[in-house]
């Protein structure tokens, strides 16, 4: 299954790459991560808890980045399985820079990036057997929660600058 | 035309007489006042104590390869006794060898016990959990750590026979595990004469039997051996295989086969990984174990069947005859072989159908794909064969305009031109040679039913609703051998036993046998016990499938009641001091003399005094068992009792036949098309009982129409089966299927001693031909084509749109 979408964050790129290749971001972004321990350079061990219509499962395995070219693209590799399945999500992110926005009171415009994702998802064994049907919705989903996390993520780190 | 074939036979009219009370008959069905009240003996309902219960660890990729398996969670569970891998079974892992073996099935591969090195479908077992109770073994299947390598999976016909196609097996070429090429008179020399020249390509796609209850086995260490229940179409045959593989003594491994919640052919597969993990489990840990399939595992670890591509040309002259055909036909075997070339063998040699066809030439190419394995389902092939000939018929008809059954009709083998042989092997090894039939005189019938249905369907179009009509004709081979066996035993209560070694999954047994044997020993029907499946009981058999229980286990069950009809009269005339010949048997008595029609005799009373024997006018026929069976003496009637064990063999099988009609409508705004009428005429020969052959008609139509309209295995690229539950897979509902009117006609086979052909599989075969028939008429102003089966409602819907 082929999932691919984009997402625009009121940020520069390079700070948007800095948060998207923090460890701790995505430890805390992603729906469901208990844990997301970095075992070499670009390299986490990962265990993650997914309710896939009746099939509720922890899955254990690893989330990678490779081809990295900061700040513009890299590809993300995740291989996961557990009780229920199995699943392996690799594909592209770029990251754009998009036009400022027009300067609403005054001031300078603000930044923005748009990064867009295109994922080759494979899910197999009892999670892909029953959960088939609700699979693309559930992608969207997880996809969307650890967007919006990573942005409020962001929007804390711009106040707190 | 029905042929009496009593007369033929020669016998005597007192046989006929017994005999004709009771078969022919539709009496209530003597095992339903068991299963409705809950009294059934189900694998499940199997308890002891100390049972422990197993579940199987799966694979959840389609092709990988095994790096490692860890199975130290698993074990560490509380309450989890055992985990077996392949290693831990050894030799005994397998790869159990192809049960039905061919010399065109090249490359023959069986299934094994557990997956060693390589996994090839979903599904397939790679480790056996047995645990305290399911619960935990489920939990600890959960925890069993596999490690594998994920490799390119060969899903989809075409694709495996592709030349980068992955390949399932290695040392397989292209993936073909069977290359099957035969030629009937010579298709290409009538091909340069045609008037006309059709090609087509048909799919049929994959299926799910679904029965009821699911599969499953118990064993049980006792005395000194073993007993299982296995939900089985075959015990004994299951029983043999089984006893040779762990080497047992056949005598020390007793294997019932008790009631079964439908088999419809997937239960005739053995051995299934699970029938020899469970003995294992149990001879290892010298406790009971127990494994019931779970309804998600059952679309993976159970046969699938159906999937088919036809490249099919027929030849025809200017007057619709049809001169020759040829069909070059890819058969998805699934990741393994073990019921060999059976099924497509069966396709080819059903093709011909009722028809002169003298021409034929068949070619086809049985290939593995990373998918669950292909066995038997309901029709076996059949349908496949009948759906590319009846759309030919209808494309010829078309082409000529002529009117379908016009076109059926021109071709039709004579009812004088019996036996037909079609000049094919059939999958009994033996000649594919119809042995009766009146192909005429179903069309006639069927016209019959038929008439008033064109007015209501017009005024439906006029209305402005898509509603057409479709027919379809087939002839089955049914019936095959090598034998079947029934034990026949009247016990001094007066009771008699009937055992035989097949399996009964719902086919009504307990009644139909019990007909046959009543009638010659002339008891009422509720005196007669049916055993079935259990090899205490019976311990020679093959199984139920193919349609043959009725005409294997049928006519032995006649044979059998004959001999102890003989040994009843013989042993009686002694005691009546009469000769044999004037015995009667008839309510549950032996009588001579004949008391011409009076209730009781005078002075007969059970047991008579040895002094009374002359105004003694009948004896009750446990009496005569027992006087067979003198406690001092010697025994004058050589072998004691009233018992008898027959063998029924046919030379070759039975080929029952029938058309079908239906009128569907499709909805315009949907494309949900929904069967209104559905018409069948059917000829099995000597019907047995007349409401157990409509309930197999009726079951069987209403899996075809699930078939045409509902059912289908769907596989995404990767392998994964994304169909494996019943909001996914829809079979039929009671609102899906109208209200099934059916008419029969006979003609007896003269192969076996009823002139019974089999009815099994009928209601199924010609469905898909029916269904595609009538919603291209119903379709007409678009023109469409329907050669693919299943059809969904999406699929019509986006055939409208053109």
């Amino acid at each position: 299954m082929q999932v691919a979408g984009e997402f625009v964050f009121q940020a520069g790129r390079d700070a948007v790459w800095q948060l998207l290749n923090d460890p701790e971001v995505l430890g805390r972004c992603l729906p469901g991560c208990e844990q997301l321990v970095p075992v070499a350079e670009d390299r986490y061990a990962a265990k993650v808890r997914v309710g896939l219509a009746a099939v509720k499962g922890t899955y254990e395995g690893s989330l990678a980045v490779t081809d990295k070219q900061a700040p513009a693209a890299m590809t993300l590799r995740i291989d996961m399985k557990g009780t229920t399945g199995f699943v392996a999500i690799a594909g592209r992110m770029l990251f754009e820079a998009g036009e400022p926005d027009a300067p609403a009171g005054g001031e300078g415009g603000v930044a923005s990036t748009r990064v867009a994702y295109d994922w080759d998802v494979k899910v197999g064994g009892p999670v892909a057997m029953v959960g088939q049907r609700v699979l693309g919705g559930v992608a969207k989903w997880i996809i969307g929660e650890f967007f919006a996390a990573a942005k409020a993520e962001l929007a804390a780190r711009g106040s707190a600058v | 035309m029905s042929v009496d074939v009593r007369e033929r036979r020669g016998e005597g009219a007192e046989a006929a007489r017994s005999r004709g009370a009771l078969i022919g008959q539709s009496p209530r069905r003597l095992e339903d006042a068991r299963l409705l009240t809950g009294r059934g003996l189900f694998v499940d309902d199997v308890q002891r104590p100390d049972m422990l219960h197993a579940a199987v660890v799966r694979s959840p990729h389609a092709h990988a390869r095994i790096q490692g398996i860890d199975v130290s969670a698993a074990l560490a569970l509380p309450g989890v006794v055992a985990v077996y891998t392949a290693a831990d079974l050894g030799h005994l892992n397998g790869p159990f060898s192809v049960l039905i073996p061919h010399d065109d099935l090249q490359h023959g591969r069986g299934l094994s016990a557990l997956a060693v090195e390589k996994v090839r479908h979903v599904g397939e077992a790679v480790a056996l959990v047995v645990a305290s109770d399911r619960y935990i073994a489920e939990d600890a299947a959960d925890m069993v750590a596999v490690e594998y390598e994920p490799l390119p999976a060969a899903v989809g016909l075409e694709a495996a026979v592709a030349p980068d196609a992955p390949l399932v097996h290695d040392g397989v070429p292209s993936n073909v595990a069977g290359h099957y090429v035969r030629n009937v008179g010579d298709y290409e020399a009538v091909r340069r004469q045609a008037h006309l020249i059709l090609k087509e390509r048909f799919r049929v796609d994959r299926g799910a039997a679904s029965p009821m209850e699911t599969r499953g086995v118990v064993a049980i260490p006792e005395g000194r051996g073993l007993t299982m229940y296995v939900s089985t179409q075959a015990p004994v045959a299951l029983r043999a295989w089984l006893a040779a593989w762990f080497d047992l003594p056949e005598m020390e491994l007793r294997l019932i086969a008790p009631d079964v919640g439908g088999g419809f052919g997937p239960k005739v597969m053995m051995m299934y990984p699970e029938e020899v993990l469970v003995p294992f489990a149990a001879m290892r840990l010298k406790r009971p174990v127990k494994w019931i399939e779970d309804r998600r595992e059952h679309f993976v670890a159970t046969t699938h069947e159906r999937e088919q591509v036809h490249d099919v040309e027929v030849v025809v002259g200017a007057d619709g005859t049809l001169l020759g055909l040829k069909t070059n036909f890819l058969y998805d075997s699934g990741a393994y072989s073990p019921y060999g070339i059976q099924i497509p063998i069966i396709s080819a040699t059903t093709l011909p159908g009722p028809y002169r066809l003298r021409n034929y030439s068949v070619e086809f190419r049985a290939v593995y794909t990373n998918t669950p394995t292909v066995a038997v389902y309901r029709g076996a092939g059949r349908p496949h064969g009948v759906f590319v000939m009846e759309r030919m018929m209808d494309r010829i008809a078309e082409a000529l305009g002529l009117a379908p059954m016009e076109v059926r009709r021109r071709n039709f083998i004579q009812p004088d031109q019996f036996p037909w042989d079609t000049g094919l092997i059939y999958q009994d090894w033996a000649p594919c040679k119809y042995d009766s039939g009146d192909y005429p005189a179903l069309a006639d019938r069927l016209e019959r039913m038929l008439v008033g249905v064109a007015d209501e369907v017009a005024q439906a179009r006029a209305a402005g609703r898509l509603v057409g009509v479709g027919m379809g004709f087939y002839v089955e081979g049914a019936g095959p051998g090598p034998y079947e066996g029934v034990r026949v035993r009247v016990e001094p209560s007066g009771k008699v036993q009937v055992a035989t070694g097949v399996g009964t999954q719902g086919q009504s047994h307990f009644t139909t046998l019990a007909q046959v044997v009543a009638g010659e020993l002339g008891v009422a029907l509720d005196q007669v016990h049916v055993v079935t499946g259990d090899t205490a009981a019976m311990g020679w058999g093959i199984g139920t499938f193919a349609s043959r229980a009725a005409v294997l286990v049928g006519n032995a069950a006649y044979l059998a009641a004959q001999a102890v009809a003989e040994k009843a009269r013989t042993v009686a005339a002694a005691l009546l001091e009469c000769t044999p010949s004037e015995v009667e048997l008839r309510g549950g008595r032996a009588w001579v003399g004949g008391p011409a029609g009076a209730g009781e005799p005078a002075g007969a009373g059970g047991s008579a005094p040895a002094g009374a024997r002359e105004t003694v006018r009948s004896l009750p026929l446990g009496e005569v068992a027992r006087r067979a069976n003198p406690l001092r003496g010697t025994l004058a009637f050589g072998e004691p009792g009233l018992e008898a064990t027959k063998f029924f063999s046919p030379q070759q099988s039975t080929f029952p036949s029938g058309a079908h009609a239906a009128v569907v409508e499709v909805d315009r705004g949907t494309g949900f098309a929904k069967v209104l009428r559905y018409f069948v005429v059917h000829d099995c020969g000597t019907m047995i009982n007349p409401m157990v052959v409509e309930g197999q008609i009726h079951g069987g139509v209403a899996q075809g129409l699930g078939g045409a309209l509902l059912e289908k295995l769907v596989f995404d690229e990767e392998g994964q089966l994304l169909t494996t539950t019943f909001a996914d897979y829809l079979l039929p509902l009671a609102t899906d299927i109208p209200a099934i009117e059916t008419d029969h006609i006979t003609t007896t086979s003269p192969l076996n001693p009823l002139g019974i052909k089999g009815a099994g599989e009928a209601g199924v075969i010609p469905c898909h031909a029916v269904v595609a028939a009538a919603l291209e008429d119903a379709l007409r102003e678009w023109q469409v084509r329907i050669s693919e089966m299943p059809i969904n409602p999406c699929r019509i819907w986006e055939l409208m749109q053109r």
